[in-house]
Protein backbone atom coordinates (compact mmCIF):
# COMPACT_ATOMS: atom_id res chain seq x y z
CA UNK A 1 0.00 0.00 0.00
CA UNK A 2 1.82 3.07 -1.22
CA UNK A 3 0.43 6.36 -0.09
CA UNK A 4 1.53 9.68 -1.40
CA UNK A 5 4.59 11.01 0.41
CA UNK A 6 3.27 14.50 0.49
CA UNK A 7 -0.15 15.96 0.75
CA UNK A 8 0.41 19.08 -1.23
CA UNK A 9 -1.86 22.09 -0.86
CA UNK A 10 -2.43 24.54 -3.66
CA UNK A 11 0.50 26.52 -2.29
CA UNK A 12 2.72 23.46 -2.35
CA UNK A 13 3.20 23.38 1.41
CA UNK A 14 3.89 20.04 3.00
CA UNK A 15 1.13 19.22 5.42
CA UNK A 16 1.73 15.69 6.36
CA UNK A 17 4.16 12.96 5.64
CA UNK A 18 3.04 9.39 5.29
CA UNK A 19 5.14 6.37 6.02
CA UNK A 20 6.53 5.47 2.65
CA UNK A 21 9.85 4.85 4.40
CA UNK A 22 10.05 1.11 4.98
CA UNK A 23 11.72 1.27 8.38
CA UNK A 24 9.30 3.84 9.75
CA UNK A 25 6.36 1.87 8.40
CA UNK A 26 7.61 -1.10 10.43
CA UNK A 27 8.25 0.81 13.66
CA UNK A 28 5.87 1.38 16.55
CA UNK A 29 4.32 4.83 15.89
CA UNK A 30 5.21 5.83 19.47
CA UNK A 31 8.91 5.29 18.76
CA UNK A 32 8.70 7.15 15.44
CA UNK A 33 7.03 10.01 17.30
CA UNK A 34 9.78 10.03 19.91
CA UNK A 35 12.48 10.17 17.22
CA UNK A 36 10.61 13.01 15.49
CA UNK A 37 10.21 14.90 18.74
CA UNK A 38 13.94 14.68 19.36
CA UNK A 39 14.60 16.16 15.91
CA UNK A 40 12.16 18.99 16.64
CA UNK A 41 13.73 19.70 20.01
CA UNK A 42 17.21 19.77 18.54
CA UNK A 43 16.25 22.06 15.66
CA UNK A 44 14.63 24.44 18.15
CA UNK A 45 17.73 24.27 20.33
CA UNK A 46 20.10 25.02 17.45
CA UNK A 47 17.90 27.89 16.24
CA UNK A 48 19.25 29.78 19.24
CA UNK A 49 22.89 28.81 18.61
CA UNK A 50 25.39 30.45 16.28
CA UNK A 51 26.32 29.02 12.89
CA UNK A 52 29.53 27.43 14.16
CA UNK A 53 27.57 25.24 16.55
CA UNK A 54 25.18 24.30 13.76
CA UNK A 55 28.08 23.34 11.49
CA UNK A 56 29.51 21.11 14.21
CA UNK A 57 26.16 19.37 14.60
CA UNK A 58 25.83 18.88 10.83
CA UNK A 59 29.23 17.18 10.72
CA UNK A 60 28.14 14.94 13.57
CA UNK A 61 24.98 14.02 11.67
CA UNK A 62 26.97 13.06 8.58
CA UNK A 63 28.97 10.62 10.67
CA UNK A 64 25.95 9.19 12.51
CA UNK A 65 25.44 5.45 12.05
CA UNK A 66 22.18 4.82 10.23
CA UNK A 67 19.95 1.89 11.12
CA UNK A 68 20.95 0.17 7.85
CA UNK A 69 24.57 0.16 8.95
CA UNK A 70 23.66 -1.22 12.37
CA UNK A 71 21.62 -4.02 10.81
CA UNK A 72 24.39 -4.83 8.32
CA UNK A 73 27.01 -5.17 11.05
CA UNK A 74 24.74 -7.27 13.24
CA UNK A 75 23.48 -9.52 10.44
CA UNK A 76 26.86 -10.26 8.91
CA UNK A 77 28.42 -10.95 12.33
CA UNK A 78 25.62 -13.33 13.24
CA UNK A 79 25.96 -14.99 9.84
CA UNK A 80 29.70 -15.53 10.32
CA UNK A 81 29.25 -16.86 13.87
CA UNK A 82 26.60 -19.28 12.64
CA UNK A 83 28.82 -20.54 9.83
CA UNK A 84 31.74 -21.06 12.18
CA UNK A 85 29.62 -22.98 14.66
CA UNK A 86 27.98 -24.92 11.83
CA UNK A 87 31.34 -26.05 10.50
CA UNK A 88 33.11 -26.51 13.84
CA UNK A 89 30.45 -27.77 16.23
CA UNK A 90 27.21 -28.96 14.70
CA UNK A 91 25.62 -28.58 11.28
CA UNK A 92 22.39 -27.52 12.96
CA UNK A 93 23.99 -24.15 13.65
CA UNK A 94 23.74 -23.48 9.90
CA UNK A 95 20.12 -22.60 10.65
CA UNK A 96 21.43 -19.32 12.08
CA UNK A 97 23.05 -17.89 8.91
CA UNK A 98 20.06 -19.15 6.93
CA UNK A 99 17.67 -17.32 9.24
CA UNK A 100 19.81 -14.18 9.18
CA UNK A 101 20.06 -14.13 5.38
CA UNK A 102 16.33 -14.72 5.05
CA UNK A 103 15.53 -11.90 7.45
CA UNK A 104 17.91 -9.53 5.71
CA UNK A 105 16.25 -10.32 2.40
CA UNK A 106 12.90 -9.56 4.01
CA UNK A 107 14.32 -6.30 5.37
CA UNK A 108 15.61 -5.31 1.93
CA UNK A 109 12.28 -6.04 0.32
CA UNK A 110 9.76 -4.94 2.85
CA UNK A 111 11.61 -3.22 5.68
CA UNK A 112 10.90 -5.39 8.70
CA UNK A 113 13.70 -7.09 10.60
CA UNK A 114 13.54 -9.09 13.86
CA UNK A 115 15.84 -6.68 15.72
CA UNK A 116 14.30 -3.56 14.20
CA UNK A 117 12.29 -2.71 17.36
CA UNK A 118 15.46 -3.06 19.45
CA UNK A 119 17.58 -0.86 17.19
CA UNK A 120 14.81 1.74 16.91
CA UNK A 121 14.37 1.81 20.68
CA UNK A 122 18.12 2.35 20.98
CA UNK A 123 17.62 5.42 18.78
CA UNK A 124 19.10 4.25 15.47
CA UNK A 125 17.63 6.44 12.75
CA UNK A 126 17.15 6.05 9.04
CA UNK A 127 19.29 8.21 6.74
CA UNK A 128 16.07 10.00 5.79
CA UNK A 129 15.51 11.01 9.41
CA UNK A 130 19.13 12.05 9.89
CA UNK A 131 19.02 14.14 6.72
CA UNK A 132 15.76 15.75 7.77
CA UNK A 133 17.53 17.14 10.83
CA UNK A 134 20.58 18.03 8.74
CA UNK A 135 18.70 20.00 6.09
CA UNK A 136 16.52 21.76 8.67
CA UNK A 137 19.77 22.90 10.32
CA UNK A 138 21.20 23.97 6.97
CA UNK A 139 18.08 26.08 6.43
CA UNK A 140 18.60 27.69 9.85
CA UNK A 141 22.24 28.37 8.97
CA UNK A 142 21.00 30.31 5.96
CA UNK A 143 22.33 27.92 3.30
CA UNK A 144 19.18 28.34 1.23
CA UNK A 145 18.88 32.09 1.64
CA UNK A 146 18.41 34.14 -1.49
CA UNK A 147 17.45 31.22 -3.68
CA UNK A 148 14.11 32.25 -5.02
CA UNK A 149 11.63 29.65 -6.00
CA UNK A 150 11.40 28.81 -9.66
CA UNK A 151 13.44 31.23 -11.61
CA UNK A 152 15.69 29.31 -13.87
CA UNK A 153 19.02 27.61 -14.09
CA UNK A 154 20.91 30.15 -11.98
CA UNK A 155 18.66 29.39 -9.03
CA UNK A 156 18.98 25.67 -9.66
CA UNK A 157 22.76 26.00 -9.59
CA UNK A 158 22.57 27.83 -6.28
CA UNK A 159 20.27 25.16 -4.89
CA UNK A 160 22.66 22.39 -5.89
CA UNK A 161 25.63 24.18 -4.39
CA UNK A 162 23.66 24.82 -1.21
CA UNK A 163 22.75 21.18 -0.66
CA UNK A 164 26.35 20.10 -1.31
CA UNK A 165 27.91 22.67 1.01
CA UNK B 1 27.83 23.44 -17.06
CA UNK B 2 29.10 25.63 -14.29
CA UNK B 3 32.64 24.56 -13.45
CA UNK B 4 32.48 25.94 -9.93
CA UNK B 5 29.50 23.76 -9.15
CA UNK B 6 31.36 20.67 -10.38
CA UNK B 7 34.46 21.47 -8.37
CA UNK B 8 32.28 21.86 -5.32
CA UNK B 9 30.53 18.58 -6.00
CA UNK B 10 33.87 16.79 -6.23
CA UNK B 11 35.17 18.16 -2.98
CA UNK B 12 32.22 17.61 -0.78
CA UNK B 13 33.18 17.28 2.84
CA UNK B 14 30.28 14.90 3.29
CA UNK B 15 31.21 11.73 5.13
CA UNK B 16 29.74 9.12 2.83
CA UNK B 17 31.63 5.84 2.97
CA UNK B 18 30.42 4.57 -0.38
CA UNK B 19 31.48 7.78 -2.13
CA UNK B 20 34.88 7.60 -0.52
CA UNK B 21 35.33 4.10 -1.91
CA UNK B 22 34.17 5.01 -5.43
CA UNK B 23 36.39 6.23 -8.26
CA UNK B 24 36.15 10.06 -8.44
CA UNK B 25 35.06 10.00 -12.08
CA UNK B 26 32.09 7.79 -11.23
CA UNK B 27 31.10 10.05 -8.34
CA UNK B 28 31.41 13.01 -10.69
CA UNK B 29 29.27 11.25 -13.29
CA UNK B 30 26.55 10.54 -10.72
CA UNK B 31 26.70 14.16 -9.51
CA UNK B 32 26.45 15.45 -13.07
CA UNK B 33 23.32 13.43 -13.67
CA UNK B 34 21.76 14.63 -10.41
CA UNK B 35 22.68 18.22 -11.22
CA UNK B 36 21.25 17.99 -14.74
CA UNK B 37 17.97 16.71 -13.33
CA UNK B 38 17.77 19.54 -10.81
CA UNK B 39 18.43 22.08 -13.57
CA UNK B 40 15.74 20.43 -15.65
CA UNK B 41 13.23 20.91 -12.84
CA UNK B 42 14.07 24.60 -12.42
CA UNK B 43 11.59 25.43 -15.16
CA UNK B 44 8.96 22.87 -14.20
CA UNK B 45 5.74 23.20 -12.26
CA UNK B 46 5.44 22.44 -8.57
CA UNK B 47 3.32 19.37 -9.29
CA UNK B 48 6.16 17.91 -11.36
CA UNK B 49 8.59 18.50 -8.51
CA UNK B 50 6.18 16.82 -6.07
CA UNK B 51 5.95 13.81 -8.36
CA UNK B 52 9.74 13.62 -8.61
CA UNK B 53 10.06 13.84 -4.81
CA UNK B 54 7.81 10.83 -4.46
CA UNK B 55 9.87 8.94 -6.98
CA UNK B 56 13.04 9.74 -5.03
CA UNK B 57 11.54 8.32 -1.82
CA UNK B 58 11.00 5.03 -3.61
CA UNK B 59 14.38 4.91 -5.38
CA UNK B 60 16.47 1.89 -4.38
CA UNK B 61 19.61 3.11 -2.66
CA UNK B 62 22.96 1.34 -2.44
CA UNK B 63 22.35 -0.15 1.04
CA UNK B 64 19.03 -1.69 0.09
CA UNK B 65 20.43 -3.18 -3.09
CA UNK B 66 23.47 -4.61 -1.29
CA UNK B 67 21.36 -6.10 1.51
CA UNK B 68 19.12 -7.84 -1.00
CA UNK B 69 22.04 -8.95 -3.12
CA UNK B 70 24.13 -10.30 -0.21
CA UNK B 71 21.29 -12.18 1.43
CA UNK B 72 20.25 -13.79 -1.85
CA UNK B 73 23.80 -15.00 -2.53
CA UNK B 74 24.16 -16.28 1.05
CA UNK B 75 20.88 -18.20 0.77
CA UNK B 76 21.93 -19.75 -2.55
CA UNK B 77 25.22 -20.90 -1.00
CA UNK B 78 23.47 -22.35 2.06
CA UNK B 79 20.89 -24.11 -0.08
CA UNK B 80 23.51 -25.62 -2.37
CA UNK B 81 25.54 -26.78 0.65
CA UNK B 82 22.52 -28.71 1.92
CA UNK B 83 21.76 -30.21 -1.49
CA UNK B 84 25.20 -30.79 -2.99
CA UNK B 85 28.45 -30.19 -1.23
CA UNK B 86 29.58 -28.53 1.98
CA UNK B 87 32.11 -26.64 -0.13
CA UNK B 88 29.26 -24.30 -1.07
CA UNK B 89 29.50 -22.84 2.45
CA UNK B 90 32.44 -20.83 1.12
CA UNK B 91 29.88 -18.61 -0.65
CA UNK B 92 27.98 -17.39 2.45
CA UNK B 93 31.34 -17.15 4.25
CA UNK B 94 32.72 -14.77 1.62
CA UNK B 95 29.45 -12.86 1.32
CA UNK B 96 29.07 -12.24 5.07
CA UNK B 97 32.74 -11.26 5.40
CA UNK B 98 32.58 -8.72 2.60
CA UNK B 99 29.26 -7.43 3.85
CA UNK B 100 30.72 -6.85 7.29
CA UNK B 101 33.60 -5.03 5.66
CA UNK B 102 31.12 -2.93 3.69
CA UNK B 103 29.19 -1.99 6.81
CA UNK B 104 32.33 -0.94 8.63
CA UNK B 105 34.36 0.56 5.84
CA UNK B 106 32.07 1.11 2.84
CA UNK B 107 33.53 -1.16 0.19
CA UNK B 108 32.58 -4.62 -1.01
CA UNK B 109 33.01 -6.23 -4.45
CA UNK B 110 29.61 -5.31 -6.00
CA UNK B 111 29.92 -1.61 -5.04
CA UNK B 112 31.96 -0.49 -8.09
CA UNK B 113 29.63 -2.34 -10.46
CA UNK B 114 26.50 -0.90 -8.82
CA UNK B 115 28.02 2.59 -8.83
CA UNK B 116 28.76 2.28 -12.52
CA UNK B 117 25.09 1.41 -13.02
CA UNK B 118 24.23 4.69 -11.32
CA UNK B 119 23.05 3.34 -7.95
CA UNK B 120 23.15 6.20 -5.46
CA UNK B 121 23.56 6.38 -1.72
CA UNK B 122 20.63 7.70 0.32
CA UNK B 123 22.69 10.83 1.01
CA UNK B 124 22.99 11.50 -2.72
CA UNK B 125 19.28 10.90 -3.27
CA UNK B 126 18.48 13.24 -0.39
CA UNK B 127 20.66 15.96 -1.90
CA UNK B 128 18.51 15.89 -5.02
CA UNK B 129 15.39 15.82 -2.87
CA UNK B 130 16.31 18.87 -0.82
CA UNK B 131 17.64 20.84 -3.81
CA UNK B 132 14.22 20.35 -5.42
CA UNK B 133 12.51 21.43 -2.21
CA UNK B 134 14.66 24.54 -2.10
CA UNK B 135 13.72 25.30 -5.72
CA UNK B 136 10.06 24.83 -4.85
CA UNK B 137 10.49 27.52 -2.21
CA UNK B 138 9.89 25.21 0.77
CA UNK B 139 12.62 26.82 2.87
CA UNK B 140 11.67 30.45 2.28
CA UNK B 141 11.61 32.43 5.48
CA UNK B 142 13.43 29.87 7.62
CA UNK B 143 16.84 31.51 7.95
CA UNK B 144 18.11 34.46 9.89
CA UNK B 145 20.30 34.98 12.91
CA UNK B 146 19.60 33.50 16.34
CA UNK B 147 16.62 35.24 17.83
CA UNK B 148 16.13 37.29 14.69
CA UNK B 149 13.70 35.96 12.09
CA UNK B 150 15.16 32.48 12.27
CA UNK B 151 12.28 30.06 12.16
CA UNK B 152 12.76 26.48 13.32
CA UNK B 153 9.04 25.97 12.63
CA UNK B 154 9.43 26.73 8.93
CA UNK B 155 12.64 24.71 8.72
CA UNK B 156 10.95 21.69 10.31
CA UNK B 157 7.86 21.97 8.17
CA UNK B 158 10.04 22.25 5.06
CA UNK B 159 11.89 19.00 5.72
CA UNK B 160 8.62 17.24 6.49
CA UNK B 161 9.58 16.45 10.09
Amino acid sequence: MERSFYDVTSKGAVLQQSEVERVRANTDPKINARIDREIEDRVHFYAAQDNQEITRRIEELEREWSIERAIEVEASSMGLIGLTLGLGVNRKFLALPTFVAGMMLLHGGQGWYPLLPVFRRLGFRTRQEIDREKFALKALRGDFEGISAHSGIAQAQKAWQAVCA
Amino acid sequence: MDSKATAKALHQPVADRVREQTAPEINAQIDRETQARIYGFAARRKEDIAARLEELEREWDMERLLETNASTLALIGLGMSALHSRKWLVLPGVVFSFFLQHAVQGWCPPVPAFRRLGIRTRQEINREKYALKVLRGDFEGSSGTPGNNRSPEIALRSVGA
